[in-house]
């Protein structure tokens, strides 16, 4: 290369700084009124299962959010299992969203808790005899041995590793990182890339048990192996596309302006595409097999996904919305390398991956085993969306504060500034 | 001749912020270019190359031998009997589809992740694709029954038969899904060969090779405007390779998963076959490579730094083949469906435990000596783990379809499978069109891309 | 080898230009890739249009060097996949659901259970279509927009050129630029820090593709004709040979006849039997009664009057194959045949009751059954009947067949040969079967045969003579010509005379 940039930060502004206790006051705020307004409105328009709609619209904002994170923390991962070097300077933002990890576990609580005192507003299997719904009589057997894996205890024991596991690996890919801002030791590089390896076998493990545990047990009697696979495709692809919605927002700011190139955007924008492909993919693969097959101990998760009308519309949005549009909207690179684009692309994938968990988790409200309750829609997601959403950025900028938004002295930022996509 | 001098640059280990290089040796470019087309210029292979392909050969024309006793006896020659209507044909043909698919990964996905270490093994991996994809197309061709009988598998319309092929059978989309992805592996191998083909031809000494290099280089000039539109080209080849390659893998499983045999029907198949074709895809890729490199003085450009990366994509996809196989087991047993997990014990203490034990030691257990940098740098470990590798992915597809084929909702049924003499010389009998071809390819073409490595080579210093 | 990339660096872009070609541009010749860059740069911004690189790889950043303009071919590739998506699903939905279609119908068929169009199926096939479609356009639209293949270019004419593939670089201005100045392009090549430069002519005098070249292309192509040549010839000749059998499994199947001895199968070379005493089938059990065993009376099964002699064809003197030439011998023939018939009952069986009801059962069974050839007057004139005369007309003589398709047309009730047929023989041809008339006692119960005996012997006692044509001729429709009365006219003539309700009523039909 003839012309080579230097690796040196130009930025102005490279952190939050004071704008981070403003950010996480307003959001903060923004985030328990609306949480509090979400229950208040459960109570007022589901008075009689006010807090099952509450738990259900809680869990799909809870999954998003948590998905988010860990898309970043898989992104942080990779990026050293492979030594990329393009991807440097957005990967402290990815580090910062995957450290959202840690207080999402306190978020978690109101799922898990009221588990653990015998609710069952939400995971049908924490009431003995939840077979009956299904079969007209309680099948003891299938009880037996699904309740030595689906139990309460057994269900917080294994939240509580995924989390801690989680927030081990945010830790310390996160303060290696920040120690490398300072000292500029390519050997904190070569520990990372050595530990990424064998913590991404239990990242992905970890990913498995959760996405069983969270969504899948919902309805009990249904098993797909694929699933945790599509989980995990839309949690890599809201990913990239909130690191890409935080690398953009950040430079609307006046903030990173030169570190993060417009290559850097092409690139993530590269990445969701293929996410959105893989997800398509696995989506297609699960469903397909199911409806060849035609087992109808499998088909009828499908079923109630497809034959109630409203339903049907939720699944062909998804399908059309989540695929074909972003499919041909991230196609032209030109789009691809466009700033003002990006944001309404991203932010527009973050909602599909909304729809996604919302198309997932919410068909099995009111499922009495036989019908599931028809599609309506609530202000309670809504406002657990806004709730868990404000809380979400005011950790960002918690931890963001006054801490640098690019690594300050990576080994390999002169390759990540210099890329060129041409 | 070429400079294969061996330097004391140890290549895998890497400084962060400095790349290793992947040409050792000091080679410039004339010295990559005299160092790949020595092997087709010269007048006499090394004699390894003779003892290798005086044996692959003959088992050559003895596969051609037994097809055409199969054509004349009938597919009564094979072991396959009820219930085991599909065993060592399909068997063969997953493995060697799966084989197939390393090539085009490392042309088209490492292509499109930027991994330049892929420049120095592509060309001989997307040959290896080729040919194993070969060997793959054979079997289901010949297990047909009717072989005269081929082209109704096309829609082709005809009169006589005033039929169509049915397009919801899983068995058609691997007709097209195997078709394709041949030919478009034939296109992308083929474009990337033509500059290669050039440098053969403009340094031809006689007549006939000049001759028939330049008709297969086309004219190829190496201009600027060309290679623009060159490299987009390739580029898109590699953007349609991507889901193709992903897609031919998943129709295989298809062909299992779609049904209702216990242990064949679960929604993970698709990306579990296709993580396990690119494990023993990349497997085979080390296997031929190690003594390819050797015989042929290809040490500097086929780094031990390309081979340890293959291997760390073995252990990455040996992985992801052992959490799948984990996930079946759990799902077997969660789902709670008697056939299902019993499927799944079959599988483990039944009668053809032995053949799941190979496959878990082979697959899932060893691999893992790759965490151990000696074994991962060492050639001659690597090729017997990744043989170890082979074996064991050929007895997975073993596992998946005899064991439940032969114990399926029909206890009255239940047999014990056996392979005839015939089924072993066919399996044998395509290693041997496999290796053959795969000789004559190192012989005569180039065998590393020498355009895109230098690419990534150092600049010479002037 | 290596020697000879010896360049001896004459650079004659000068030398006396021979009459049988001519300069069409000059070539710079660079040692490394940033050196061509600036000249790329150099040429560009002197106002070079016409000019071109060559390197043995692509070189980054040429493109900008160059000022070459992003092709067009990722347009043409998304173009040609989105047609592909409509090829491949409409490929799929032709073959598999077009069954209106005149030429080459579609075949629809249900598999799985699966709806006769259920997209989910189709999607393998259209992806892989698209994907086929697009590598081939990207493969042909690359080749065509670089104008490849083109194998003879004066530059390979050029000594030095041989080199633009393994490590130098070079640069081409044409000279059909109008900046092109043979001196003074020269002399800026040489500033942009060539290390030699060329003149690239064209050779005037030789067009020819080489003989060598000639001859191997006519060979491949008088041999690429050849299988379709083999091909069109088997499809057109006969052949006498019996045909092959591959796999002959498949075509004599391994099998026991009933009640056999035998080892059923071989595993590793052991016989294998069913049952210990090694026959293929157990014996019945005692008490067994055949298939008919107990049908002993044989005026109601068969129809031959108990107690008469049932002539046996086997002990008759075989009859004579070849026509008889003359009436002598058709009477002895006639009297031949006479003598193989059995002695037919010419009253009911006693066992049956024969009242309104069994002729109505008769018409019931009659109108399922028999109509279909024999119409419903029993004039031979149903309505398959007639389309296999037709049939049999038209149709041409099959290959290696040497007569036209055969179809013995169905008997007329009416036809006083059959009107004097004794019941038992009507019987008889019901149960077994005549000419191409095919045995119905498998699907006909004994009793219902009886009903359709005792209906034929109605319609034929109804039957009068049909009238003349009193149609006008030319108002008969073409086929019509013989002017058979309708289905309905003779029952409606009839039904003053019997006390049956109306023969045909529409609503059994």
């Amino acid at each position: 290369m003839r012309h080579k940039r230097e690796a040196k930060i130009t930025s102005p502004v490279i952190t939050l700084g004071d704008d981070s206790y403003r950010i996480m006051s307003i959001a903060g705020f923004v985030g328990i009124a609306g949480l509090v307004l979400a229950f208040v409105f459960a109570l007022v328009f589901h008075s009689g299962s006010a807090w099952q709609r509450f738990s259900y619209g809680y869990l799909v904002n809870f999954c998003f959010y948590t998905t988010i994170s860990l898309g970043a923390l898989f992104f942080v991962t990779v990026h050293h299992l492979n030594r990329a070097g393009w991807s440097v300077t957005v990967r402290r933002i990815a580090e910062i969203l995957a450290m959202a990890i840690i207080p999402m576990f306190a978020l978690f609580l109101p799922i898990l808790l009221p588990l653990l005192v015998g609710n069952s507003d939400l995971y049908v299997w924490n009431q003995p005899g939840w077979t009956a719904a299904y079969a007209g009589h309680t099948l003891t057997d299938l009880e037996k041995l699904k309740g030595a894996y689906l139990s309460s205890g057994f269900f917080g024991i294994r939240s509580v590793i995924c989390f801690a596991i989680w927030s081990g690996m945010a830790l310390f890919f996160f303060g290696q990182s920040l120690r490398q801002d300072v000292s500029g030791d390519p050997k904190l590089t070569s520990r990372m890339q050595n530990w990424a390896a064998p913590l991404m076998i239990i990242f992905a493990l970890t990913l498995v048990v959760s996405s069983f545990d969270w969504e899948m047990s919902l309805s009990p009697m249904w098993f797909s192996t694929m699933f945790p696979v599509c989980f995990f495709a839309g949690a890599v692809m809201s990913g990239a596309a909130a690191i890409a919605l935080v690398a953009l927002l950040l430079q609307r700011s006046g903030r990173v302006t030169d570190e993060i190139t417009v290559d850097n955007i092409h690139d993530l924008g590269k990445l969701m595409f293929s996410f959105i492909v893989f997800w398509g993919y696995v989506e297609f693969s699960q469903f397909m097999l199911i409806w060849y097959a035609n087992f109808p101990e499998e088909t009828f998760w499908f079923k109630y996904r497809t034959w109630n009308s409203g339903w049907m519309i939720v699944s062909i949005v998804l399908l059309i919305g989540h695929l074909f549009v972003p499919f041909l909207a991230l196609l032209p690179r030109t789009l691809k390398r466009s700033r003002k684009f990006m944001i309404g692309a991203t932010v527009y994938l973050l909602l599909m991956h909304w729809l996604d968990h919302y198309w997932v988790i919410m068909p099995q409200i009111g499922f009495d085993g036989k019908d599931y309750a028809p599609f309506v829609f609530s202000i309670v997601e809504i406002l657990s969306f806004v709730g868990l959403g404000g809380l979400f950025v005011a950790i960002f900028s918690f931890i963001a504060s006054n801490r640098p938004l690019v690594p300050l002295r990576d080994p390999r930022l002169s390759e990540a500034l210099n890329y060129s996509n041409t | 001749m070429a400079t294969t001098v061996e330097q004391p640059v140890d290549n895998t280990v890497e400084i962060p912020g400095e790349r290793a290089p992947l040409v050792l040796g000091g080679l410039d470019y004339a010295a990559i270019t005299t160092t790949v087309c020595q092997v087709a210029e010269r007048r006499r292979p090394p004699l390894a190359w003779y003892i290798a392909f005086w044996i692959s050969f003959p088992i050559m024309l003895m596969f051609g031998a037994l097809i055409g006793h199969l054509f004349l006896k009938g597919v009564g020659v094979w072991g396959n009997t009820s219930p085991e209507y599909w065993a060592f044909d399909i068997v063969n043909f997953v493995f060697w589809v799966g084989i197939g698919h390393a090539g085009t990964l490392i042309s088209a996905i490492l292509f499109l992740f930027r991994q330049n270490w892929r420049t120095g093994i592509n060309r001989a991996a997307e040959a290896m694709t080729i040919f194993a994809v070969i060997c793959a197309g054979t079997f289901p061709g010949i297990h047909i029954g009717r072989v005269w009988a081929f082209y109704w598998l096309f829609p082709i319309p005809t009169e006589h038969l005033a039929m169509w092929p049915q397009f919801r059978s899983p068995l058609l989309w691997d007709v097209f899904a195997v078709g394709t992805y041949f030919t478009v592996s034939l296109l992308f191998w083929y474009m990337g060969l033509v500059p290669d083909l050039a440098t053969l031809r403009d340094r031809a000494q006689t007549k006939l090779p000049r001759m028939l290099y330049g008709i297969f280089a086309l004219g190829w000039t190496g201009s600027a405007r060309s290679w623009h539109r060159y490299e987009i080209a390739y580029m898109i080849l590699a953007a349609f390779s991507t889901p193709l390659v992903l897609s031919v893998h998943t129709i295989v499983s298809f062909d299992f998963a779609v049904s209702q045999i216990p242990g064949w029907h679960t929604t993970i198949f698709p990306p579990y076959f296709v993580a396990g074709a690119i494990f023993s895809g990349f497997a085979m890729v080390v296997t031929l490579l190690v003594p390819a490199r050797q015989w042929f003085g290809l040490k500097n450009l086929i780094t031990i730094r390309h081979l340890e990366n293959m291997n760390k994509i073995i252990i990455a996809t040996g992985l992801m083949v052992g959490t799948a196989y984990a996930i079946e087991f759990f799902i077997a047993w969660y789902g709670g469906v008697e056939s299902e997990s019993f499927a799944f014990q079959n599988r483990v203490f039944g009668w053809y435990s032995w053949a799941y034990w190979i496959m878990v030691t082979c697959n899932v257990l060893v691999p893992q000596l790759f965490w151990f940098k000696y074994i991962r740098t060492s050639p001659l470990l690597m090729v017997i783990i990744c043989l170890l590798v082979n074996v064991g992915m050929w007895f997975e597809r073993f596992v998946i379809i005899v064991t439940s084929l032969s114990r399926d909702y029909l206890p009255s049924s239940w047999t014990y499978y056996r392979p005839t003499i015939v089924d072993y010389g066919m399996l044998l009998g395509s290693f041997g069109l496999f290796m053959t071809l795969f000789l004559l390819f190192c012989r005569f073409l180039p065998t590393v891309a020498i355009s895109e490595v230098k690419n990534v080579a150092p600049r010479p210093h002037h | 080898m290596v020697s000879t990339h010896a360049h001896p660096d004459h650079a004659k872009a000068h030398s006396a230009p021979r009459p049988d070609s001519e300069l069409i541009g000059l070539l710079a010749e660079f040692e490394d890739q940033d050196a061509l860059l600036d000249a790329c740069e150099h040429a560009r911004s002197s106002g070079y249009k016409k000019f071109d690189a060559y390197s043995p790889f692509p070189v980054h950043g040429i493109d900008q060097a160059m000022g070459i303009r992003r092709t067009m071919l990722p347009f043409f590739v998304l173009a040609i996949a989105l047609g592909a998506v409509v090829l491949g699903v409409g490929m799929q939905w032709y073959a598999n659901r077009a069954v209106f279609s005149p030429l080459f119908p579609g075949f629809d068929f249900i598999i799985s259970g699966k709806p006769l169009w259920s997209l989910p199926a189709n999607i393998p096939v259209a992806f892989e279509v698209i994907v086929l479609s697009s590598c081939f356009a990207t493969f042909l639209g690359m080749w065509y927009l670089n104008r490849l293949p083109r194998l003879a270019n004066p530059l390979f004419r050029i000594e030095r050129f041989k080199r633009a593939s393994d490590d130098r670089f070079f640069l081409m201005i044409e000279k059909s630029d109008p900046q092109f100045d043979a001196d003074q392009t020269q002399e800026q090549m040489r500033g942009w820090g060539a290390a030699a430069v060329e003149a690239v002519r064209l050779d005037l005098t030789d067009h020819q593709i080489p003989l060598g070249l000639r001859r191997i292309g006519l060979i491949t192509g008088l041999l690429l004709l050849l299988p379709p040549a083999l091909i069109y010839r088997a499809q057109h000749a006969t052949n006498p040979e019996p045909r092959l059998h591959f796999m002959p499994d498949m075509d004599w199947q391994y099998r026991f006849g009933a009640q056999n001895v035998g080892p059923m199968w071989y595993n590793d070379r052991v016989p294998q039997f069913f049952f210990a005493d090694k026959s293929v089938m157990r014996l019945p059990v005692e008490g067994t009664v055949p298939r008919g065993g107990l049908e002993t009376d044989i005026e109601l099964f068969r129809g031959i009057k108990a107690g008469s002699k049932i002539p046996d064809p086997s002990t008759a003197p075989p009859l004579p194959t070849t026509p008889p030439a003359d009436e002598q011998e058709a009477a002895a023939l006639a009297l031949a045949q006479a003598a193989l018939e059995p002695e037919w009952v010419t009253t009911f069986p006693a066992a049956l009751t024969v009242d309104q009801a069994m002729v109505e059962r008769g018409r019931d069974r009659f109108n399922i059954y028999c109509v279909v050839c024999h119409g419903y007057a029993g004039e031979g004139d149903g309505l398959v009947n007639e389309r296999a005369l037709e049939l049999a007309i038209n149709s041409p003589i099959q290959k290696g067949a040497t007569t036209n398709a055969t179809w013995t047309k169905a008997k007329s009730f009416h036809d006083p040969e059959v009107a004097k047929q004794p019941i038992g023989r009507i019987f008889d041809t019901i149960t077994n079967g005549r000419s191409t008339m095919g045995p119905y006692g498998s699907q006909i119960s004994t009793r219902d045969r009886w009903a359709i005996v005792l209906y034929v012997k109605s319609l034929q006692k109804a039957w009068i003579d049909p009238p003349k044509p009193t149609i006008p001729a030319a108002n008969v429709p073409p086929g019509a010509s013989d002017a058979r009365p309708s289905n309905v006219s003779p029952t409606e003539g009839k039904s003053d005379e019997k006390t049956d309700p109306p023969l045909l009523d529409t609503k059994g039909n």
